[in-house]
């Protein structure tokens, strides 16, 4: 191991297309088995580097139960064909997850702990649906008014949002429409290209005349979410889902998702035994809490910390990955921080390419280590909102 | 749901007949089950604060909402605390009670009796 490296670098990032819950093409494919998958297709890009040497694996995963319990990180791992010495641990800070663990890995390196770790997340809400199998809330939670927003479904949450930051349906529908539409265009111009790693699905079914199993196969190439069909008019016909006389529809709001995304994080000491060029440098990050009833707009006390904590200049940065959980609560966000909204999901944003709760960090960070390559930008923002009022942000940095 | 109070007979004869028919018998007294107790409650309570939260429901539909829970999951006790009938018939009991001494459910009973349609209130 090295000592005093004190950058953590990206040295590769690959991710899963994005699929429709629970009705998609990776709805049959565990979450375990995805992760694997990503493992590999990483360790595919970084050929030089002995998997023997990654000190740990890190993956976040929103809803760690079921078919992504049991600690995932190390059965995904192990599933990879990673040797039985490579420990692996399991994340939970919800939708950040992804990104925690990212943070959480270059940490160890800047601490000069570690020299290679394998970062970013897992999770399949068609196999583990929203608030797991066996929510159970604490009864302690109805006893005072000033709890009762620790139950408060997300959707509730962007309708506080709305209503507090006075973000109007039809703008919430506006930006739906342009996140698919940014969507369409990213994946019509191959922009996914460089991070995406194709899965191969299998489904088992019984012909029962045969007396066979029957295999059917089939390979998940794209994100499954962005829609050529939405228009506004679409999506103001739709009725909102959360309140009664609320703005909050399933049309601006992010889809329910399956997917993993990965990156491989190394110290300068690696980058010169292993010969690897890095992507991006991880430059800092931050988290911060706010009242659960507006958790949207977590990131609005996020971004300006991990900001100060890096000296990046906002106005420095070239690609915004802002999680967008509701069009409503990402609009009040981009309006609070003054945002540049060209700036902000150039390629689209979860509304139309899903988000997959624990693993959305990890698929943005190797969307945005791709996409500041091929844009000759520079600094790049990944953040998100978290339930229970959290948000967290973190800062990439092109370099080569 | 019977419909019509005009209903209400006819129907109770009927249930009971059928019952008869298919050789009902009462339950065994000491017979006890297992309940969701005070998590359960808490669960579907977070529903309730959903509903409510979004104008779906008013403050006295939660009000019978939780009461109802209560019923159903055996009342604030260990989840898969072992009760039996005569519990949960109390805690109806109880729940009924409470509701009956408010306003809003007095409402809702003389709107039912006068004109055959439930009251939202």
């Amino acid at each position: 191991m090295s000592n005093g490296s004190r950058e953590a670098y990206i040295v590769a990032a690959r991710r899963t297309p994005v699929g429709k819950a629970p009705r998609g093409g990776l709805r049959r494919t565990r979450p375990d088995d995805l992760l694997a998958h990503t493992i590999r297709a990483v360790l595919a890009d970084v050929p030089g580097v002995d998997p023997a040497a990654i000190d740990d694996v890190l993956v976040g995963c929103a809803m760690p139960e079921g078919e992504q319990g049991m600690n995932v990180a190390r059965i995904g791992l192990l599933l990879a064909g990673l040797p039985e010495s490579v420990p692996g641990v399991t994340v939970n800070r919800f939708c950040a997850s992804g990104l925690q663990t990212i943070a959480q890995a270059a940490d160890r390196i800047r601490l000069g702990e570690a020299d290679l770790m394998l970062a970013g997340g897992t999770e399949s809400m068609s196999m583990i649906p929203f608030m797991g199998q066996r929510p159970a809330f604490n009864p302690a939670i109805f006893e005072r008014d000033e709890n009762l927003a620790i139950a408060y479904g997300m959707g509730i949450t962007a309708e506080r949002v709305a209503a507090r930051w006075q973000v109007a349906r039809e703008d919430q529908d506006a930006f739906a429409l342009e996140s698919h539409r940014r969507a369409i265009a990213a994946q019509d111009a191959g922009a996914f290209a460089a991070e995406i790693a194709p899965v191969d699905t299998v489904a088992r079914e019984p012909d029962l005349e045969g007396g066979e199993v029957r295999e059917i196969t089939a390979t998940v190439e794209r994100d499954e979410g962005p829609r050529r069909d939405t228009s506004v008019e679409r999506l103001g016909g739709l009725r909102p889902v959360f309140a009664a006389r609320g703005s909050v529809t399933a049309g601006n709001s992010s889809q329910t998702s399956d997917g993993a995304g990965m990156v491989l994080v190394a110290s300068a000491d690696a980058l010169k035994r292993y010969e690897l060029e890095p992507l991006a440098r991880f430059c800092g990050y931050a988290v911060a809490g706010v009242a659960p009833e507006v958790m949207g707009i977590g990131p609005v006390e996020a971004v300006p910390r991990v900001l100060k904590q890096t000296g990046v200049a906002q106005r420095d940065l070239d690609w915004i990955e802002l999680n967008e959980a509701f069009a409503a609560q990402s609009l009040a966000v981009i309006r609070e921080l003054d945002l540049d909204p060209e700036r902000v999901n150039p390629c689209g944003g979860a509304i139309a390419l899903g988000h997959p709760l624990g693993a959305t960090g990890g698929i943005r960070a190797a969307t945005i280590v791709h996409g500041l390559r091929r844009t000759s930008g520079r600094y790049g923002l990944v953040t998100m909102c978290v339930g229970t009022g959290m948000g967290a942000a973190g800062i990439f940095e092109a370099v080569g | 749901m019977i419909l019509h109070v005009d209903e209400l007979l006819y129907a109770a004869v009927s249930t009971a007949v059928g019952l008869a028919d298919c050789d009902y018998r009462a339950p065994l007294a000491g017979t006890t089950f297992p309940v969701a107790g005070a998590p359960g409650i808490a669960t579907l309570e977070a529903t309730l604060v959903n509903l409510h939260a979004g104008g779906f429901i008013s403050d006295h539909d939660y009000a019978i909402g939780k009461a109802l829970a209560t019923a159903l999951c055996g009342g604030r006790v260990e989840p898969g605390s072992h009760v039996d009938e005569d519990w949960i018939l109390r805690l109806e009991r109880e729940g009924f009670m409470q509701l009956m001494h408010t306003d809003e459910t007095a409402a809702r009973v003389r709107h039912m009796l006068e004109t055959g349609k439930p009251l939202r209130n």
